[in-house]
């Protein structure tokens, strides 16, 4: 278990880490945690020559109001992420879904960009960034620029970032006025990944009806997805147990799920219908409602 | 593993036959194909740089199309070796006639491309990747297609407006 | 007696200080001056003709010293030994590093010394090995198949032994026709032991003195000396194995591996230390598997639910080569398949098979575990279908404590045991007739509570000499020096169970001194003379005996100076309180001034030999038979097939507890194991001889927060066997756990007739079963 031979660099700042990123083009890789590189790397699996370290950068982490909103520093950790007094209070569903990543280790050290800009199909904080319409933002010598969730994730490890661009902030809206968030997984007892995770996030009328609700599912397909249909069916909705239901179980429809040795496709796609069930369930209960 | 799937290239049987036949098509439709040389026995050597995400490796080996039956049906044999291990598979493609997407004699002919194989990885890749392989083989082999059904359009480009290419959607 | 005896107290680990504050030294602790790096270039085929080997660019890398192939070796360092001895086994050429073919995924095919493992495993990745594919034998039903593939063309087939025990009267069963005959498959499958600590070994030979010294992660050091002195041709006299601290081994290194003759050979060849250290994909790869049995199960009953024949069919995938105990293991299993139940019908054949794998072996419990969970599957398998309550099955079939010493049909007989009592003691404290009735409500509710018992005795002590292949005593050493300072010597090679700990306890109450008198040595062949080893739940019990003999031994010779002293007669003497005094505390002398008079030898009593030094090897006349009861409850979702572990009670017996923290520790491991096999783990091999499990992320061993509390109690039914009244608990947990588990799941899904499903169950095994149950109504 010993990578090939690298050379590490360590940026003060990040217009530091952008230049040394041009600097060597598809040589060069961004350690950002290093939780999901260096076991890639200790495999040789991937064997980037430069290893550009921007876990050093202060500037990027930090998670502050902004707004209404609340941005994130790519460089927070998911244990910063997981004992936030400001998150649990305004964003929970980020706090619940770092409390399910991996172990106390992988918290401590992991960051919440790499593990975005990583885009494991069965990585936790997709699930939760797609839940919450999160925009996230890359930076580059050619500037800064905020991508929708939706539009970042778009394949087995592959995100919408550039090669010279490094994901530097997050940005989420807080929870609703009579808002829910849940993130419920089954994690994979080897590595601890989702087999599926469900973030949800649902928010009711004045009429206990809902009027808002997003669902994000990691963990069955090549990469994470919203769940179109389930939401589709809701939305204006009473959430009865009933209908709550009808409407998961929309949660893998036209998905092409992953079938691995733990999981095949077709028990992944039953699980996302259950995951999804009771992760609406739990988020519409905690914004006032009765599922 | 099994691997299995349908595409649609926008262009009749002949010329998508004709291009599943070049080897410079195939060798430039495959994804991170940096060389494909002819051997002696009607082989091919190629030479393949594999890439997703962060994870990077090289490949040589060979390429074989067996029993080929014109405008039908062939069977492609791949062997390489590689990053700690080694790609053996073997499968069908079989091209069938797509009726076309909107009723009328005068639309588009189109292809469905119908592959079944089996691919074996050995060594590092096999006991390590398990949980990513499916997934990264699918994104390969669309990733081919793609390509491939771009390559058919390019050289087709003058006969107009082509409906789009694309996968076909799993029944279910 | 004024202090406490430190037997059967929760005293604290001697060894964990260092331990925990990572001042130990493991093998790669050690730095030895101008160490070479070797490591392995491993096959990537299962079964692959080897066309040829090009070291060339290896070779050629800067900082490459030395590549090894197996043409490099051939003739100049012996095979992998075997020393399981079963009539007609056969034995086939093991090469430490593969010369013509490989035979399983991770065969070592060239080793690269360089001048450090930076450099060595770069230029492993240079090694060209061209291969010739040959069809991979992975199924072992399909490798008995005529026609099969021979992975071994010299041995004819792919059969290694065929083992049977027959003893009963089955034409007499089969006439029988009140009698139900239960068939079940059970497949018990392959494992990777997955010690916190890899293996390792740096061999370090001087030519001038022509010695060799080989440190190395194992739980064997003097049988490995012997075995690397024949394999590499250093005279034995020359040979010294160190064991420093092992991290754990569970068994896995109970073995003489290709590696660590390879380092020797390189060492001696290059003059200078060869240090390899395993990595855990290696350790996946080329590091013994356990289980890998598929047992096909019958049982007769009669109407009533007594038991009255058992017999079983075992396929044991050996993998491509045998380890040191390779074909060992599975007759294990058929020894002690019997369980608790004196069944007076008993057959059981064992065949052993070759597969394109790596070698099975001894994993904790080794061939133990299987036959609990034959046996404990198949008592369930009579409750079920007697429609009996399955504690009920087991109390009718227990033979009562006073028939022990009891001679089973398989020939073994056990010393002592109460089972009724530890199954009695396990239903109260679950709660076992609550939890039925729970159960019942929760079933009414469309809820799945499960309630699993499982009852075993093992195998342990090991052993009588003569049942095993290096001998079974073990030896014991005590010496006094000047100080009054005590230093134990012990032939066990204990690798994290905390012997230093008991053996100091035991010591120290013998002697009637300070706990921190006392010293505990073990691992090393020039320090220690002679020792077997650590395993099969042996080191306290047989190894623990021989220092306590010492001890006596030591104590008879002390009281004969002491009562010359004091003109008392020896046997008026006991040692407490750092003294040496008569009953009633009137006539004493301390026990310094009685290691002084003897070591200094002023004033010795004629006949008597200075020094204060005894030693003791110990032959155990028999194994002991450690047993217990466990009972595990679980809750499966319903509609995911997710089991969740909501109470384990066990009550462990085994024989007297010198230290219950010890024994705490043991049992928790230990089920932590035996119910990782039942939910989680499993070591695959594709159907073309590929481990698809090689990393920690894809195996899955189990981790702490996925368990309940443990609940445990203990009787204690002491053994005759030895004087100490041990019997041992090193892998109790893991042998009754299993089938609790499992038990436990079954009995859940009763609601859905389910009978049998095999391990690990992962939840959609269970789904599938629910529901197609739902969807067919």
């Amino acid at each position: 278990m010993i990578a090939q031979p690298f050379e590490y660099h360590v940026p003060k700042t990040l217009a530091e880490a952008s230049r040394l990123l041009a600097q060597f083009g598809s040589d060069g890789k961004i350690l950002a945690g290093g939780h999901s590189l260096v076991p890639m790397m200790k495999l040789r699996l991937a064997a980037p020559k430069h290893l550009v370290d921007i876990g050093r950068i202060a500037e990027l982490a930090y998670i502050r109001e902004d707004g209404g909103k609340i941005q994130i520093g790519s460089m927070t950790t998911h244990y910063k992420i997981e004992s936030s007094e400001l998150l649990k209070g305004k964003c929970p569903l980020l706090p619940e879904t770092a409390r399910e990543i991996g172990d106390a280790q992988v918290r401590n050290k992991g960051t919440i960009g790499g593990s975005l800009a990583h885009s494991d199909p069965a990585a936790d904080w997709p699930a939760a960034i797609l839940a919450l319409d999160a925009e996230i933002q890359a930076s580059s010598p050619r500037g800064e620029r905020w991508l929708p969730a939706q539009d970042f994730f778009v394949d087995l490890l592959t995100t919408a970032l550039e090669p010279d661009e490094i994901l530097t902030a997050i940005r989420v809206p807080e929870l609703p006025e009579r808002g829910g968030d849940a993130y419920l997984k089954l994690h994979q007892p080897a590595s601890g990944f989702a087999i599926v995770g469900v973030a949800a996030r649902v928010a009711l009328d004045e009429k206990g009806s809902v009027h808002h609700v997003a669902v994000g599912v990691t963990g069955v397909a090549s990469k994470a997805y919203r769940a179109a249909g389930v939401e589709l069916s809701l939305r204006g909705k009473s959430p009865t147990a009933k209908r709550l239901e009808e409407a998961a179980a929309h949660a893998a429809d036209g998905i092409e799920a992953n079938g691995d040795l733990y999981a095949s496709a077709e028990y992944r796609k039953h699980l996302a219908n259950v995951y999804v069930r009771r992760a609406l369930e739990k988020a519409v209960e905690r914004g006032g409602g009765r599922a | 593993m099994k691997l299995e799937g349908a595409f649609t290239v926008a262009a009749p049987r002949s010329t998508v036959w004709e291009n599943l036949m070049n080897p410079d098509v195939l060798a430039r439709a495959l994804p991170g194909c940096e060389k494909m040389e002819p051997n002696a026995d009607g082989s091919y050597q190629a030479e393949l740089r594999v890439g997703i995400g962060a994870i990077k490796g090289t490949y040589s080996g060979r390429v074989e199309i067996l029993d080929p039956v014109p405008l039908e049906h062939y069977r492609m044999k791949v062997e390489g070796k590689g990053t700690g291990g080694f790609v053996r598979g073997e499968g069908t493609l079989t091209l069938s006639d797509s009726g076309p997407a909107t009723a009328g004699a005068s639309a588009p002919a189109r292809t469905i491309i119908s592959y079944r194989g089996d691919a074996h990885v050995g060594g590092l890749i096999a006991s390590v990747g398990q949980r990513l392989l499916q997934g990264a083989a699918q994104k390969i082999v669309g990733q081919f297609f793609e390509a491939f059904a771009r390559e058919v359009l390019s050289a087709s480009q003058a006969s107009g407006a082509a409906p789009a290419s694309g996968p076909v959607a799993p029944s279910s | 007696m004024a202090t406490a005896p430190l037997l059967g107290q929760r005293i604290k680990r001697k060894e964990d200080p260092r331990l925990i504050q990572g001042r130990a030294h493991y093998v790669d602790d050690i730095k030895l001056d101008g160490t070479l790096h070797m490591t392995f270039a491993r096959s990537v085929y299962a079964h692959a003709r080897l066309k040829s080997v090009d070291i060339s660019a290896a070779q050629a890398a800067p900082g490459v010293v030395a590549v090894y192939t197996g043409q490099d070796i051939k003739g100049q360092l012996g095979f992998v030994p075997c020393a399981a001895g079963i009539e007609g086994l056969k034995v086939p050429d093991h090469p430490c590093l593969a010369t013509e073919k490989v035979c399983y995924v991770g065969e070592p095919v060239a080793a690269v010394v360089a001048r450090d493992r930076y450099v060595a495993r770069d230029a492993a990745d240079l090694v060209e090995v061209d291969y010739e594919p040959l069809p991979a034998v992975v199924d072992p039903e399909k490798a008995l198949a005529p026609g099969a593939t021979v992975i071994h063309p010299k041995l004819g087939n792919n059969m290694a032994f065929v083992a049977t025990l027959d003893h009963g009267d089955w034409k007499a069963l089969d006439a029988d026709k009140s009698l139900k005959v239960i068939k079940q498959r059970l497949i018990n499958q392959r494992l990777a032991p997955i010690s916190m600590e890899t293996r390792g070994a740096i061999a370090s030979y001087s030519p001038g003195e022509d010695t060799l010294t080989v440190w190395s992660s194992t739980q064997i050091p003097h049988i490995l000396k012997t075995q690397l002195a024949i394999m590499s041709g250093v005279d034995e006299a020359r040979c010294r194995v160190i064991a420093p601290e092992v991290g754990g081994g569970f068994g896995s290194k109970l073995n003489v591996y290709g590696e660590e003759g390879v380092a020797c050979f390189a060492s001696k060849k290059l003059g200078k230390p060869v240090k390899w250290i395993e990595g855990r994909r290696e350790n996946i790869l080329g590091t013994i598997h356990g289980r890998d049995q598929i047992n096909d199960v019958e049982v007769y009953v009669q109407p009533d639910g007594k038991v009255v024949g058992l017999k079983c069919r075992t396929i044991a995938d050996l993998g491509a080569y045998h380890q040191l105990l390779t074909p060992a293991i599975p007759t294990f299993t058929a020894l002690m398949i019997l369980g608790c139940y004196n069944i007076p019908n008993v057959f059981v054949e064992t065949t052993g098979v070759f597969t394109n794998k790596m070698a099975t072996d001894a994993y904790r419990g080794a061939g133990r575990p299987e036959a609990t969970y034959i046996i404990e599957r198949a008592m369930d398998l009579v409750a079920q279908e007697l429609n009996m309550d399955p504690a009920d099955v087991r109390m009718k079939n227990y033979p009562a404590p006073k028939d022990f010493p009891l001679t089973l049909a398989t020939g073994v007989t056990y010393d002592t045991a109460n089972y009724p009592k530890t199954l009695k003691k396990v239903l109260k404290a679950a709660g076992y007739a609550k939890l039925r009735k729970e159960q019942e409500r929760l079933r009414k509710k469309g809820k799945y509570l499960g309630i699993g018992l499982s009852t075993y005795v093992e195998i342990c002590a090991m052993g009588p000499s003569s049942r095993m292949p290096a001998g079974g005593w073990e030896y014991g050493s005590v010496r006094i020096d000047p100080t009054g300072k005590v230093t134990v010597l012990s032939g066990t090679s204990p690798h994290g169970q905390g012997e230093e700990t008991s053996f100091a306890q035991i010591v120290a109450d013998g002697f009637g001194i300070p706990f921190d008198d006392v010293t505990v040595f073990h691992g090393d062949t020039f320090q220690v003379p002679m020792g077997i080893g650590t395993f099969g739940s042996r080191t306290t019990a047989v190894g623990g005996t021989a220092i306590y003999q010492a001890v006596e031994k030591l104590k008879k010779k002390m009281a004969r100076i002491a009562a010359h002293k004091l003109g008392v007669k020896p046997s008026e003497l006991r040692f407490s309180d750092s003294k040496i005094q008569t009953a009633d505390a009137a006539n004493s002398v301390s026990f310094g001034e009685i290691v002084g008079e003897a070591i200094f030898a002023k004033q010795l009593p004629p006949g008597i030999e200075p020094g204060l030094t005894e030693q003791c090897v110990f032959e155990p006349a028999n194994f002991t038979f450690p047993f217990g009861a466990h009972v595990c409850v679980t809750e499966i979702d319903g509609d995911t097939g997710e089991v969740h572990l909501r109470n384990y009670f066990a009550v462990d017996d085994c024989g007297r507890i010198l230290n219950p923290m010890l024994v705490d520790g043991q049992v928790h491991g230990g089920l932590a194991q035996g119910i990782g096999q039942a939910l989680w783990e499993e070591l695959v091999y594709d159907e073309t001889g590929q481990v698809t499990t090689g990393t920690l992320m894809d195996y899955a061993i189990p981790r702490a927060h996925q368990f309940c509390w443990f609940d445990n109690e203990a009787t204690e039914t002491r053994t005759p066997v030895n004087p100490l009244g041990a019997k041992g608990i090193g892998e109790a947990g893991t042998i009754g756990s299993t089938p609790a588990v499992v038990n436990s799941v079954i009995d859940a899904l009763q609601p859905f007739g389910v009978r049998h499903i095999d391990m690990p169950l992962k939840p959609e095994k269970i789904w599938r079963i629910i529901h197609a149950q739902r969807a067919g109504g």
